[in-house]
């Protein structure tokens, strides 16, 4: 069950990711002068969606062990 | 150089045998302080060789010019991020950024190192949240720092109720910034290395696939930093942006900081 | 800017007591890693997949802040320095070149005004000159039309006189030869005063028909 459970919120993790993502090259495509700011705050978003990941792998994946 | 790696992989093989069948083990207290040294080797080795090129007037060499770019970089996140005010955190965010970042190197070329280790990983985190308390009690005062956690101003009725509930939360959300800035970095350095390793396996012993991760990982190790970095700016500019507005502290700043 | 003084170096306390702070911090830590206080705790993390170790947290803390401190005085306050006082040497540099800018363009619109008020008195000069010639020119033109009219009457009169006195001399020869022709003809002398009139009367009438 264990792998299966990681698959499931890696899935998740990187639809969020990949919604970020998109949200963030539409921005840059439409105002490229404000592409700075728009990677700074990606990559604190992106940074937020992965620790959800990571704090399943570390947290949940641990206490599930036998 | 040749004497680093050979006693490093030493180092790592005791490492292996001491840990035993564990898998999720960090390394031992001799070997993360060695590593921290091969760090903090590299680290002043760097900055020795670019403080030899300091001048008044062009830097010519070409490590004082990338210690240079390192600065602009650092004071460009400081003053994007925290206001004109954020000059003075440059020296935090620099030794920050150096150790990291170098710390990030180490352990993607000698396959061990402090940045994969998540004991040292939380003395980061400690530093950056213990760091950012201290320059909020330093810009708000104690207990104006303390009263940041509770909230906003509220009638008595409710603010017996919800403004407990608000300090509590302001807690946790201060601890998990430790949490989340050291999971954060231990995942992504060590589950780099767990996957090369598990890779690795794919090419049964002959081609080592998981190794053509490097360019990734490479990117990886400055993506964290980065990271590491910012949410520590975003930190402190959440902790002292209320300094220019709010409290009457006077311009000791020496000049008007932009609208927030 | 207030950057220089926001980014001086640390002062002596301060490094003296970080790094007691931090030693103290390595010490124990290493104390707390040999005696493996929070063995109970690790153990559990570590039974969670956390290979958490509080020992080496505390001494990574402690060479941190060794770092953070000897950073900042050997190599972050040289580098500071140098950039600050590159900026303001870039900053004064500019500001001279400013202000020797600006003396350039006094300077300019002094020469050219001074050109211009040269050129302008050099002007009237000639103008003056140009004046005084054409009033020069303009005398002499009339002094000689003057002196020419003045030689045209002179020589006028003096003709007149000529003709004037060729008229009396011919009317004196002519009378003379008419006489002569008379006595000739008549051979008698009639020199006398009533023919000289006679003739006279004559001559007068055969003049006015000239």
């Amino acid at each position: 069950m264990l792998p299966f459970a990681l698959g499931l919120s890696a899935l998740g993790c990187g639809i969020g990711l990949g919604l970020i993502g998109y949200g963030a090259m539409q921005g840059m495509a439409r105002q490229p002068e404000a592409i700075g700011k728009l990677q700074t705050a990606m990559l604190i978003a992106l940074a937020f969606v992965e620790l959800v990941f990571l704090l399943t792998v570390f947290v949940g994946a641990g206490a599930f062990k036998p | 150089m040749e004497f680093l790696v050979n006693s490093t992989w030493l180092m790592a093989s005791e490492e292996v045998a001491e840990a035993g069948a564990e898998a999720a083990h960090g390394l031992s207290f001799a070997g993360l302080m060695f590593y921290i040294a091969v760090t903090l080797l590299v680290v002043v080795g760097f900055l020795a060789v670019a403080k030899t090129g300091l001048n008044t007037r062009f830097f010519k060499k070409p490590t004082t010019q990338l210690l240079e770019q390192l600065y602009v970089f650092i004071e460009g996140l400081c003053v994007n991020i925290i206001g004109p005010h954020g000059r003075k955190y440059i020296p935090m965010l620099l030794t920050l950024w150096l150790m990291i970042f170098t710390g990030n190197l180490v352990a993607l070329i000698l396959h061990a190192g402090p940045t994969a280790d998540l004991s040292f990983n939380l003395a980061m985190a400690l530093i950056a949240v213990g760091y950012v308390q201290y320059e909020g009690m330093r810009a708000n005062g104690v207990l104006g720092h303390f009263s940041h956690f509770a909230g906003p101003r509220l009638p008595i009725a409710m603010a017996l109720i919800i403004t407990p509930m608000i300090f509590i939360i302001e807690i946790i959300s201060e601890t998990m910034k430790n949490v989340s800035l050291s999971l954060r970095l231990y995942g992504n350095i060590h589950g780099g290395h767990e996957a090369v390793v598990a890779m690795n396996k794919l090419g049964g012993g002959w081609v080592p696939v998981g190794d053509f991760l490097f360019p990734i990982k490479l990117l990886t190790c400055v993506v964290q930093a980065l990271i590491f970095c910012l949410l520590f700016a975003v930190y402190l500019s959440l902790v002292t942006h209320h300094h220019d507005e709010g409290h009457d502290h006077g311009n000791d700043e020496g000049h008007a900081a932009p609208a927030h | 800017m207030s950057q220089s003084e926001v980014n001086k170096a640390p002062s002596a306390g301060s490094i003296v007591g970080m790094i007691i702070i931090g030693a103290a911090a390595v010490v124990g830590g290493a104390i707390i890693d040999q005696q493996k206080m929070f063995h109970g705790m690790e153990d559990s993390l570590h039974h969670m997949g956390i290979p958490l170790e509080i020992g080496k947290t505390i001494a990574t803390i402690g060479v941190f802040l060794i770092m953070f401190k000897i950073l900042h005085l050997f190599f972050f306050a040289p580098l500071f320095e140098a950039i600050n006082g590159r900026t303001s040497e870039l900053e004064n540099t500019f500001g001279e070149a400013e202000s020797l800018r600006n003396e350039m363009t006094q300077l300019k619109a002094d020469y050219e005004k001074r050109i211009s008020d040269t050129e302008a008195s050099a002007r009237e000069q000639i103008q003056a000159q140009i004046k005084e010639a054409q009033d020069l020119k303009k005398d002499l033109m009339a002094d000689a039309q003057r002196k020419a009219e003045e030689y045209k009457q002179q020589a006028i009169a003096e003709i007149d006189a000529e003709k004037r006195k060729a008229l009396v001399d011919l009317r004196i020869h002519v009378t003379n030869l008419s006489l002569q022709a008379t006595e000739k003809i008549l051979s008698e002398n009639v020199d006398n005063d009533r023919n000289r009139k006679l003739i006279d009367e004559f001559l007068s009438t055969v003049e006015v028909k000239n």
